[in-house]
């Protein structure tokens, strides 16, 4: 079943009143539960907007065109309030944000509890998985340090483990290794491949890297506002999920 | 604790919006102090005066001003209505001593100890010793307020000096927070004496000291309107000026409560100016960090939860400003009363209920500094406000 199903997706940005952007030209999206999938397409496509939909951060428009809607596991939450959108994303979705994102005044633990802290996680609890997480991450050692004290990379890998650190259904990450070389990219990828094996996890990954494309089950391809091509899942070609993917090594 | 630490990051605008609002809550205090002690004397004054009638020479009052006889205290007291009328001797400590005063300057009250004993509802405690009875005519002793036992600094037994003469301290009053407290009790027959002194020796040569009071005051009998004995004193005696509880609160009382709404005034600009600076800078932050607002928000904070944050971090820092601007409230307040003591003169009275609501007013100032912006904040859509630069 899909766990993330939407049409007649439309987003137009208006910037005044003769000058709008049509990042969305509507577009149907349908991505299966316990999938890695990956946006991709050239910059100013529409990848991140897509994604901001789907991860029920924007609302898609309205009025225009035929109605959007929007199925997160069947339930219709295209014209949710924002109470229970936010309330959605906090417990069901996790986020790595293009620019990753980080509250400056807060160390990277902190930054990881500020997630579990909205999923109504805390105390003693919730500063073992932050920690679980920072070690996922390879940064358990860097618990204590402000994001200014991080390096660009670090900042990255300190926003994953915010995404993951409830082990949410859904990942959307935009543009997660776009700031690693090619050796940490390979471990984050491994990461969510990992967390999609253990836990089903679905994974969205908006990305301009072939790598990271060919390293997901499923590669949208966009262009100018409308998906080009929808892609194959490998995995369901082959019929064989766990082994016909290519796996990184996981780091320890 | 992240809210102090938030705090720290913006260390000099943080310190700088808590000195406008302690600077504000300063002025409340000491303000508001002052107005306490003014209304304190009022209160003691308009309480005492109620119940009576207190009768002095033409254009005279409270018993204060010229000569009268202490034989029309019986004619008095023989009015309708009147139930006991007694003589007494008030003065000025000192002649210069109400040139630059607020409040009451030091007086000199003679009377016959306990003669209103029984009508006199206006009770005064002693701190040490005891009150003057009618055996202390004739002596030379006294009963000292409490202000003005600390600017002599005496106790029971010593000695002090009133107008040249010496007097033996035989009580000290509790503070009352009015007149009393500046005042020096002594026996009618010594305030006679005292007051003969102050008047030039051709007046003087025609009187007979036993004879002098500078006021008279008169006791209803139960049921009876003062008013209606004044208006008796006015129609059968000439040459004096009654004057009623009612008097006193429209004379004394309006003119106080103006200086009080001035004062007060002062205070609450002081305090607005103070206020606008926490809304400035609880607005300036809230755009600073906007973008980390738009993090929350994506990552699944509640508006309720962002509001709640800046409220209470703006509500912390009009908290701090405010016990800030208390302590120095209280310690200026202190001080001059200190530094008043030796001239008897206690300017401040600073009261648990003003010191709390000074807090508590810093207190909500700030929270609803903060409400404003923070509500914009948090109907920010996420995505804007992440990409905000
Ligand atoms: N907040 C905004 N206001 C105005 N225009 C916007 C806004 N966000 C995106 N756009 C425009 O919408 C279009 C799609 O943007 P989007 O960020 O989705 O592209 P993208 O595919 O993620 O690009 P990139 O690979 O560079 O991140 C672009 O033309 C962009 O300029
Ligand atoms: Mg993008």
């Amino acid at each position: 079943m899909a766990i993330l199903e939407g049409r007649n997706l439309r987003k137009t940005y208006r910037l005044s009143r003769k000058n709008t952007v049509e990042a969305l030209k509507g577009v149907e999206v349908s991505i299966e539960k316990g999938e890695m999938v990956a946006i991709m397409g050239p910059s100013g496509s529409g990848k991140s907007t897509l994604m901001h939909i789907l991860g029920l951060l924007h609302a898609p428009d309205p009025n225009h065109g035929p109605a959007p809607e929007l199925y997160l596991s069947g339930e219709n939450v295209a014209t949710l309030s924002d109470n229970a959108r936010t309330r959605i994303r906090a417990r069901r979705m996790g986020f790595v944000f293009q620019d990753f994102n980080l509250v400056p005044t807060l160390t990277a633990l902190e930054n990881v509890l500020l997630a579990s802290t909205y999923a109504g996680i805390r105390g003693k609890q919730a500063r073992q998985a932050g920690l679980e997480a920072l070690t996922l991450v390879g940064l358990a050692d860097r618990a204590d340090h402000k994001p200014a004290e991080l390096s660009g990379g670090e900042q990255q890998r300190v926003a994953i483990a915010r995404a993951l650190v409830n082990k949410p259904e859904i990942i959307l990450a935009d543009e997660p290794t776009g700031n690693l070389d090619s050796d940490r990219s390979a471990e984050v990828l491994a990461l969510f491949r990992q967390f999609n094996r253990e836990h089903g996890q679905t994974v969205v990954v908006v990305t301009h890297d072939s790598e990271v494309g060919e390293a997901c089950d499923r590669v949208i391809r966009m262009r100018d506002g409308r998906i080009r091509d929808h892609g194959q899942n490998v995995a369901q070609v082959a019929d064989a999920p766990a082994t016909a993917t290519p796996l990184v090594a996981v780091p320890v | 604790m992240r809210l102090l630490r938030d705090l720290g990051r913006r260390k000099l605008r943080s310190a700088l919006t808590i000195t406008g609002i302690t600077i504000g809550i300063m002025a409340l205090v000491v303000f508001g102090s002052m107005a306490n002690k003014i209304d304190a004397l009022v209160k003691g004054g308009s309480t005492y005066y109620q119940d009576k009638v207190t009768v002095s020479a033409k254009g005279g009052y409270m018993g204060l001003g010229g000569v009268l006889s202490t034989k029309m205290a019986d004619q008095i007291e023989a009015l309708d209505g009147v139930a006991l009328a007694v003589p007494t001797v008030d003065m000025l400590q000192s002649d210069d001593s109400g040139a630059v005063n607020m409040g009451v300057p030091p007086m000199i009250d003679g009377f016959v100890g306990g003669a209103t004993a029984g009508y006199e509802t206006f009770k005064l405690s002693y701190a040490t010793g005891r009150g003057l009875t009618a055996a202390d005519e004739g002596q030379n002793v006294v009963v000292l307020g409490s202000d003005l036992a600390h600017q002599f600094n005496a106790r029971v037994g010593d000695t002090v000096t009133l107008r040249a003469v010496k007097f033996q301290v035989v009580g000290i009053l509790e503070p009352t927070l009015t007149a009393p407290d500046n005042a020096a009790e002594v026996p009618l027959a010594a305030a006679q004496q005292l007051f003969m002194k102050t008047l030039p020796s051709i007046v003087a040569d025609k009187l007979s000291g036993g004879e002098i009071a500078t006021g008279i005051v008169a006791y209803p009998k139960a049921g009876v309107d003062p008013q209606k004995i004044a208006d008796e004193i006015n129609a059968s005696i000439s040459g004096v000026t009654p004057m009623t509880g009612k008097d006193f609160d429209k004379q004394i009382g309006s003119a106080t409560s103006m200086l009080n709404a001035i004062l007060i005034g002062i205070g609450l600009i002081s305090l607005l100016v103070g206020g606008l600076s926490v809304i400035n800078t609880t607005a300036m932050s809230v755009a600073e960090r906007t973008r980390e607002i738009g993090i929350k928000r994506a990552i699944g904070a509640s508006r309720w939860r962002i509001r709640r944050e800046i409220v209470a971090e703006s509500a912390f820092i009009g908290l701090v400003g405010g016990l800030l601007g208390l302590a120095l409230g209280y310690a200026i307040t202190t001080l001059g009363n200190d530094a008043g003591r030796e001239s008897a003169t206690i300017l401040f009275d600073l009261t648990f209920g003003t010191a709390f609501s000074s807090v508590a007013f810093a207190t909500i100032l700030g929270a609803l500094a903060g409400f404003i912006p923070a509500w914009g904040a948090s109907r920010m859509d996420p995505v804007t406000a992440l990409r905000y630069e």
